[in-house]
Protein backbone atom coordinates (compact mmCIF):
# COMPACT_ATOMS: atom_id res chain seq x y z
CA UNK A 1 0.00 0.00 0.00
CA UNK A 2 1.37 3.65 -1.08
CA UNK A 3 1.55 5.38 1.69
CA UNK A 4 0.27 8.75 0.09
CA UNK A 5 -2.66 7.33 -1.91
CA UNK A 6 -3.66 5.69 1.56
CA UNK A 7 -7.49 6.54 2.48
CA UNK A 8 -7.41 7.34 6.14
CA UNK A 9 -11.53 7.01 6.48
CA UNK A 10 -12.85 3.81 7.62
CA UNK A 11 -9.95 2.44 8.97
CA UNK A 12 -9.88 1.15 12.53
CA UNK A 13 -6.89 3.06 14.06
CA UNK A 14 -8.28 6.13 13.61
CA UNK A 15 -10.75 5.07 16.36
CA UNK A 16 -7.68 3.90 18.58
CA UNK A 17 -5.56 6.84 18.64
CA UNK A 18 -8.90 8.90 18.83
CA UNK A 19 -9.66 6.73 22.44
CA UNK A 20 -6.04 7.19 23.53
CA UNK A 21 -6.05 11.23 22.63
CA UNK A 22 -8.77 10.82 25.13
CA UNK A 23 -7.14 9.43 27.54
CA UNK A 24 -3.93 11.80 27.44
CA UNK A 25 -6.57 14.73 27.12
CA UNK A 26 -7.89 13.09 30.85
CA UNK A 27 -3.98 12.85 31.82
CA UNK A 28 -2.95 16.65 30.57
CA UNK A 29 -5.63 17.61 32.33
CA UNK A 30 -5.23 16.23 35.68
CA UNK A 31 -1.30 16.55 35.54
CA UNK A 32 -1.92 20.66 35.01
CA UNK A 33 -4.33 20.69 38.01
CA UNK A 34 -1.94 18.72 40.12
CA UNK A 35 0.89 20.85 39.28
CA UNK A 36 -0.86 24.06 39.94
CA UNK A 37 -2.01 23.13 43.12
CA UNK A 38 1.52 22.07 43.97
CA UNK A 39 2.09 25.58 42.80
CA UNK A 40 -0.73 26.85 45.23
CA UNK A 41 0.06 25.05 48.33
CA UNK A 42 4.08 25.55 47.93
CA UNK A 43 4.91 22.52 48.83
CA UNK A 44 7.72 21.94 45.76
CA UNK A 45 7.66 22.56 41.98
CA UNK A 46 6.45 19.22 41.19
CA UNK A 47 9.79 17.87 39.61
CA UNK A 48 11.81 14.49 40.74
CA UNK A 49 14.58 15.75 42.83
CA UNK A 50 13.49 19.54 42.14
CA UNK A 51 14.72 22.31 44.17
CA UNK A 52 11.61 23.53 46.84
CA UNK A 53 10.26 26.83 46.41
CA UNK A 54 11.03 29.83 48.25
CA UNK A 55 10.56 29.28 51.96
CA UNK A 56 8.51 32.33 52.52
CA UNK A 57 5.24 30.90 50.69
CA UNK A 58 6.05 28.22 53.39
CA UNK A 59 5.59 29.80 56.20
CA UNK A 60 3.12 31.33 54.95
CA UNK A 61 1.26 28.51 54.98
CA UNK A 62 1.92 27.53 58.62
CA UNK A 63 0.79 30.84 59.83
CA UNK A 64 -2.51 30.10 58.14
CA UNK A 65 -2.71 26.34 59.26
CA UNK A 66 -1.88 27.85 62.55
CA UNK A 67 -4.73 30.55 62.75
CA UNK A 68 -6.78 27.47 61.79
CA UNK A 69 -6.04 25.02 64.05
CA UNK A 70 -6.59 27.84 66.85
CA UNK A 71 -9.66 28.53 65.13
CA UNK A 72 -10.90 25.05 65.17
CA UNK A 73 -9.95 24.43 69.07
CA UNK A 74 -12.07 27.75 70.11
CA UNK A 75 -14.71 26.37 68.22
CA UNK A 76 -14.66 23.28 70.35
CA UNK A 77 -14.51 25.10 73.19
CA UNK A 78 -17.83 27.00 72.31
CA UNK A 79 -19.47 23.31 71.33
CA UNK A 80 -18.13 21.94 74.47
CA UNK A 81 -19.78 25.33 76.49
CA UNK A 82 -23.19 24.76 74.36
CA UNK A 83 -23.33 21.01 75.39
CA UNK A 84 -22.90 21.39 79.08
CA UNK A 85 -25.48 24.25 79.34
CA UNK A 86 -28.73 23.48 81.18
CA UNK A 87 -27.04 19.97 82.62
CA UNK A 88 -25.34 20.12 85.62
CA UNK A 89 -23.72 17.31 85.40
CA UNK A 90 -22.03 17.80 82.50
CA UNK A 91 -21.63 21.02 83.59
CA UNK A 92 -19.40 19.55 86.31
CA UNK A 93 -17.48 18.14 83.77
CA UNK A 94 -17.80 20.83 81.66
CA UNK A 95 -16.05 22.75 83.78
CA UNK A 96 -13.04 20.16 84.72
CA UNK A 97 -12.27 20.06 81.33
CA UNK A 98 -11.92 23.62 80.07
CA UNK A 99 -9.81 24.22 83.37
CA UNK A 100 -7.73 20.91 82.31
CA UNK A 101 -7.46 22.52 79.12
CA UNK A 102 -6.27 25.74 80.25
CA UNK A 103 -3.45 24.08 81.98
CA UNK A 104 -2.93 22.28 78.95
CA UNK A 105 -2.39 25.59 77.23
CA UNK A 106 -5.05 24.45 74.41
CA UNK A 107 -7.17 27.74 74.72
CA UNK A 108 -5.89 31.50 74.71
CA UNK A 109 -5.95 33.05 77.98
CA UNK A 110 -5.81 36.22 79.51
CA UNK A 111 -4.72 37.97 83.14
CA UNK A 112 -2.26 40.46 84.65
CA UNK A 113 1.23 39.63 83.99
CA UNK A 114 4.26 40.93 82.81
CA UNK A 115 6.15 41.25 79.45
CA UNK A 116 9.87 40.93 79.37
CA UNK A 117 11.69 42.28 75.80
CA UNK A 118 15.03 40.68 75.23
CA UNK A 119 17.20 41.96 72.44
CA UNK A 120 21.08 41.45 71.14
CA UNK A 121 23.00 44.55 72.50
CA UNK A 122 23.75 47.06 70.30
CA UNK A 123 27.04 47.71 72.01
CA UNK A 124 30.53 46.85 70.72
CA UNK A 125 31.77 43.56 73.06
CA UNK A 126 35.17 45.10 74.74
CA UNK A 127 37.52 41.76 73.38
CA UNK A 128 37.11 39.65 70.61
CA UNK A 129 37.25 36.53 72.80
CA UNK A 130 34.26 34.31 72.74
CA UNK A 131 33.05 34.24 75.87
CA UNK A 132 32.57 37.71 75.96
CA UNK A 133 30.88 38.05 73.31
CA UNK A 134 28.77 35.77 73.85
CA UNK A 135 27.27 37.79 76.63
CA UNK A 136 26.27 40.50 74.20
CA UNK A 137 23.54 38.22 72.56
CA UNK A 138 20.32 37.01 73.86
CA UNK A 139 20.49 32.54 73.45
CA UNK A 140 18.62 29.88 74.11
CA UNK A 141 19.63 29.37 77.57
CA UNK A 142 18.95 32.71 78.30
CA UNK A 143 14.75 32.17 77.31
CA UNK A 144 15.83 29.21 79.44
CA UNK A 145 16.58 30.66 82.37
CA UNK A 146 13.91 33.40 82.30
CA UNK A 147 11.26 30.59 81.58
CA UNK A 148 12.26 29.02 84.78
CA UNK A 149 12.31 31.76 86.32
CA UNK A 150 8.70 32.99 85.80
CA UNK A 151 7.49 29.57 86.31
CA UNK A 152 9.08 29.17 89.81
CA UNK A 153 7.87 32.60 90.93
CA UNK A 154 3.97 30.97 89.47
CA UNK A 155 3.26 32.36 86.13
CA UNK A 156 0.19 30.67 84.90
CA UNK A 157 1.08 30.40 81.52
CA UNK A 158 4.17 31.79 79.30
CA UNK A 159 4.68 33.07 75.63
CA UNK A 160 7.61 33.67 73.72
CA UNK A 161 7.10 35.79 70.97
CA UNK A 162 3.54 33.98 70.63
CA UNK A 163 4.00 30.98 70.81
CA UNK A 164 2.52 29.50 74.04
CA UNK A 165 4.68 27.18 76.63
CA UNK A 166 3.71 23.78 77.31
CA UNK A 167 4.71 20.99 79.02
CA UNK A 168 5.97 19.70 76.01
CA UNK A 169 8.05 22.93 74.64
CA UNK A 170 11.39 23.20 74.06
CA UNK A 171 13.81 25.96 73.83
CA UNK A 172 16.73 25.43 71.14
CA UNK A 173 19.42 27.34 69.57
CA UNK A 174 19.50 26.59 65.58
CA UNK A 175 22.27 28.74 64.04
CA UNK A 176 21.35 32.41 64.22
CA UNK A 177 17.58 31.70 65.11
CA UNK A 178 16.12 29.94 68.63
CA UNK A 179 13.22 27.35 68.16
CA UNK A 180 10.34 27.18 70.35
CA UNK A 181 8.00 24.64 69.69
CA UNK A 182 10.10 23.74 66.81
CA UNK A 183 9.42 27.48 65.08
CA UNK A 184 12.11 29.49 64.29
CA UNK A 185 12.34 33.04 66.15
CA UNK A 186 15.03 35.83 65.81
CA UNK A 187 14.95 39.21 68.04
CA UNK A 188 13.83 40.60 69.93
CA UNK A 189 11.98 38.10 72.07
CA UNK A 190 9.14 39.10 73.74
CA UNK A 191 8.23 36.93 77.13
CA UNK A 192 4.43 36.99 77.95
CA UNK A 193 3.97 35.76 81.27
CA UNK A 194 0.14 35.54 83.20
CA UNK A 195 0.72 36.35 87.36
CA UNK A 196 0.73 38.36 89.78
CA UNK A 197 2.86 41.11 87.61
CA UNK A 198 4.88 42.47 91.01
CA UNK A 199 5.82 38.99 91.94
CA UNK A 200 7.18 38.22 88.63
CA UNK A 201 8.70 41.30 87.89
CA UNK A 202 10.48 40.93 91.56
CA UNK A 203 11.67 37.31 91.02
CA UNK A 204 13.55 38.31 87.29
CA UNK A 205 14.89 41.52 89.24
CA UNK A 206 16.49 39.58 92.54
CA UNK A 207 19.79 41.41 93.19
CA UNK A 208 21.98 38.49 91.52
CA UNK A 209 19.37 37.23 89.52
CA UNK A 210 18.78 37.13 85.87
CA UNK A 211 18.33 40.93 84.76
CA UNK A 212 20.94 42.07 87.28
CA UNK A 213 23.35 39.90 85.27
CA UNK A 214 22.42 41.07 82.23
CA UNK A 215 22.20 44.67 83.53
CA UNK A 216 25.64 44.80 83.83
CA UNK A 217 26.22 44.33 80.29
CA UNK A 218 24.06 46.09 78.82
CA UNK A 219 20.66 47.63 80.31
CA UNK A 220 19.63 48.09 76.91
CA UNK A 221 19.32 44.63 75.95
CA UNK A 222 16.06 44.53 78.00
CA UNK A 223 12.60 46.33 78.67
CA UNK A 224 10.35 45.06 81.08
CA UNK A 225 6.57 46.23 81.78
CA UNK A 226 4.02 45.02 83.98
CA UNK A 227 0.47 45.01 82.23
CA UNK A 228 -3.08 44.73 84.62
CA UNK A 229 -4.10 42.49 81.31
CA UNK A 230 -2.70 40.76 78.64
CA UNK A 231 -3.25 37.90 76.60
CA UNK A 232 -1.54 34.55 75.31
CA UNK A 233 -2.59 32.73 72.64
CA UNK A 234 -3.37 29.04 72.66
CA UNK A 235 -0.99 26.49 71.10
CA UNK A 236 -1.31 25.63 67.76
CA UNK A 237 1.26 22.64 66.99
CA UNK A 238 0.40 18.98 66.81
CA UNK A 239 -1.30 17.78 70.42
CA UNK A 240 -0.71 14.24 69.04
CA UNK A 241 0.23 11.35 71.61
CA UNK A 242 1.89 7.78 70.77
CA UNK A 243 3.82 6.50 73.56
CA UNK A 244 1.74 7.69 77.06
CA UNK A 245 -1.46 6.03 77.87
CA UNK A 246 -3.11 6.65 81.36
CA UNK A 247 -1.75 4.51 84.36
CA UNK A 248 -3.58 1.22 84.60
CA UNK A 249 -4.87 2.70 88.06
CA UNK A 250 -7.07 -0.86 88.47
CA UNK A 251 -4.17 -2.87 87.74
CA UNK A 252 -2.23 -1.12 90.37
CA UNK A 253 -4.88 -1.29 92.75
CA UNK A 254 -4.94 -4.99 92.77
CA UNK A 255 -1.07 -5.01 93.13
CA UNK A 256 -1.33 -3.16 96.68
CA UNK A 257 -4.08 -5.33 97.82
CA UNK A 258 -2.01 -8.29 97.14
CA UNK B 1 -10.69 13.03 5.90
CA UNK B 2 -11.00 11.83 9.34
CA UNK B 3 -7.95 13.92 10.91
CA UNK B 4 -9.65 16.02 12.90
CA UNK B 5 -11.03 12.68 14.99
CA UNK B 6 -8.06 12.05 17.80
CA UNK B 7 -7.95 16.61 18.02
CA UNK B 8 -11.69 15.70 18.95
CA UNK B 9 -10.97 12.73 21.34
CA UNK B 10 -8.05 15.12 22.84
CA UNK B 11 -10.55 17.96 23.22
CA UNK B 12 -13.56 15.36 24.93
CA UNK B 13 -10.70 14.34 27.11
CA UNK B 14 -9.63 17.58 28.68
CA UNK B 15 -13.17 18.70 28.87
CA UNK B 16 -14.13 15.65 30.75
CA UNK B 17 -11.19 16.43 33.22
CA UNK B 18 -11.99 20.30 33.59
CA UNK B 19 -15.99 20.08 33.99
CA UNK B 20 -16.30 15.97 34.64
CA UNK B 21 -14.63 15.59 38.03
CA UNK B 22 -16.35 18.70 39.11
CA UNK B 23 -19.15 17.09 38.35
CA UNK B 24 -18.72 14.14 40.06
CA UNK B 25 -17.35 16.16 42.84
CA UNK B 26 -14.27 14.26 43.12
CA UNK B 27 -10.95 16.27 42.76
CA UNK B 28 -9.02 14.77 39.98
CA UNK B 29 -5.53 15.46 42.08
CA UNK B 30 -2.78 13.27 42.63
CA UNK B 31 -1.03 13.10 45.64
CA UNK B 32 2.49 15.77 45.09
CA UNK B 33 4.72 12.81 45.50
CA UNK B 34 3.34 11.30 42.64
CA UNK B 35 3.36 14.11 40.22
CA UNK B 36 6.31 13.84 38.31
CA UNK B 37 5.25 10.40 37.16
CA UNK B 38 1.82 11.26 36.07
CA UNK B 39 4.15 14.26 34.05
CA UNK B 40 5.87 11.26 32.49
CA UNK B 41 2.91 9.28 31.80
CA UNK B 42 1.52 12.04 29.64
CA UNK B 43 4.60 12.37 27.73
CA UNK B 44 4.58 8.50 26.78
CA UNK B 45 0.84 8.78 26.05
CA UNK B 46 1.51 11.88 23.53
CA UNK B 47 4.56 9.72 22.22
CA UNK B 48 2.06 6.49 21.58
CA UNK B 49 -0.52 9.04 20.00
CA UNK B 50 1.74 10.42 17.39
CA UNK B 51 3.71 7.10 17.00
CA UNK B 52 0.13 5.23 16.19
CA UNK B 53 -0.79 8.40 13.82
CA UNK B 54 2.65 8.01 11.94
CA UNK B 55 1.94 4.21 11.54
CA UNK B 56 -1.49 4.45 10.34
CA UNK B 57 -0.35 6.86 7.39
CA UNK B 58 2.26 4.20 6.86
CA UNK B 59 -0.19 1.85 6.91
CA UNK B 60 1.42 -0.75 9.30
CA UNK B 61 -0.71 0.13 12.21
CA UNK B 62 -1.26 -2.50 14.66
CA UNK B 63 -3.27 -2.40 18.02
CA UNK B 64 -1.53 -4.73 19.72
CA UNK B 65 1.85 -2.60 19.70
CA UNK B 66 0.28 0.36 19.54
CA UNK B 67 -1.62 -0.48 23.16
CA UNK B 68 1.38 -2.50 24.74
CA UNK B 69 3.38 0.51 23.62
CA UNK B 70 1.85 2.77 25.72
CA UNK B 71 1.55 0.53 28.75
CA UNK B 72 5.29 -0.56 28.48
CA UNK B 73 6.43 3.49 28.76
CA UNK B 74 4.56 4.59 30.82
CA UNK B 75 5.84 2.03 32.91
CA UNK B 76 9.26 2.25 32.12
CA UNK B 77 9.48 5.92 32.34
CA UNK B 78 7.66 5.66 35.30
CA UNK B 79 10.15 3.60 36.94
CA UNK B 80 13.13 5.09 35.67
CA UNK B 81 11.83 8.25 37.49
CA UNK B 82 11.63 6.18 40.61
CA UNK B 83 14.74 4.32 40.27
CA UNK B 84 16.76 7.79 39.75
CA UNK B 85 14.57 9.39 42.68
CA UNK B 86 15.94 6.54 44.95
CA UNK B 87 19.46 6.75 43.63
CA UNK B 88 19.82 10.58 43.20
CA UNK B 89 20.61 10.35 39.74
CA UNK B 90 17.98 12.23 37.52
CA UNK B 91 17.16 9.04 35.78
CA UNK B 92 13.60 10.58 34.72
CA UNK B 93 15.75 12.98 32.40
CA UNK B 94 16.32 9.67 29.93
CA UNK B 95 12.65 8.83 29.84
CA UNK B 96 12.12 12.84 28.71
CA UNK B 97 14.61 12.79 26.16
CA UNK B 98 14.08 9.47 24.53
CA UNK B 99 10.38 9.78 24.46
CA UNK B 100 10.60 13.96 23.57
CA UNK B 101 12.55 13.20 20.45
CA UNK B 102 10.63 10.33 19.39
CA UNK B 103 7.89 12.83 19.12
CA UNK B 104 9.51 15.12 17.19
CA UNK B 105 10.78 12.42 15.05
CA UNK B 106 7.12 11.45 14.44
CA UNK B 107 5.70 14.91 14.27
CA UNK B 108 8.22 15.94 11.55
CA UNK B 109 7.38 12.59 9.49
CA UNK B 110 3.53 13.36 10.22
CA UNK B 111 3.82 16.61 8.44
CA UNK B 112 5.97 15.59 5.67
CA UNK B 113 3.64 12.59 4.82
CA UNK B 114 0.63 15.24 4.95
CA UNK B 115 2.37 17.72 3.26
CA UNK B 116 3.25 15.85 0.20
CA UNK B 117 -0.25 13.97 0.01
CA UNK B 118 -1.80 17.92 -0.30
CA UNK B 119 1.11 18.29 -2.89
CA UNK B 120 0.10 15.29 -4.32
CA UNK B 121 -4.07 16.38 -4.65
CA UNK B 122 -3.02 19.24 -6.16
CA UNK B 123 -0.90 18.10 -9.32
CA UNK B 124 -3.85 15.43 -9.53
CA UNK B 125 -6.26 18.60 -9.53
CA UNK B 126 -4.25 20.07 -11.72
CA UNK B 127 -3.95 17.96 -14.19
CA UNK B 128 -7.55 16.99 -14.17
Amino acid sequence: MNVFTANIRHQPWVWQVTSLCFVLGLLVTVSLQTVSSIRQSGAGTGRVGGPPLAMSSLSETVRKREKEISDLREKQTQLENTMAHGNDRLKTLNDELQKTKMLAGLTAVTGPGIILTLNDSARRPPSNRAFEQERYNIHDYDLQTVVNELGASGAEALSINGQRFISRTSIRCVGPTILVNAVPMTPPYHVQAIGDPITLAGALNLPGGYLDNLRQTDPGMFRLEKRALLSIPDYTGSTEVRYMRPADTEGSSRRRRR
Amino acid sequence: MRGWMPVAGLIAGVLLGVFGYPLLNISPEVASAYAPYLSLATLAGLDTVLGGIRAGIEGRFQDDIFVSGFLLNTLLAAGLAFVGDRIGVDLFLAAVVALGSRVFLNLSLIRRYGLTKIALNRRKDGSA
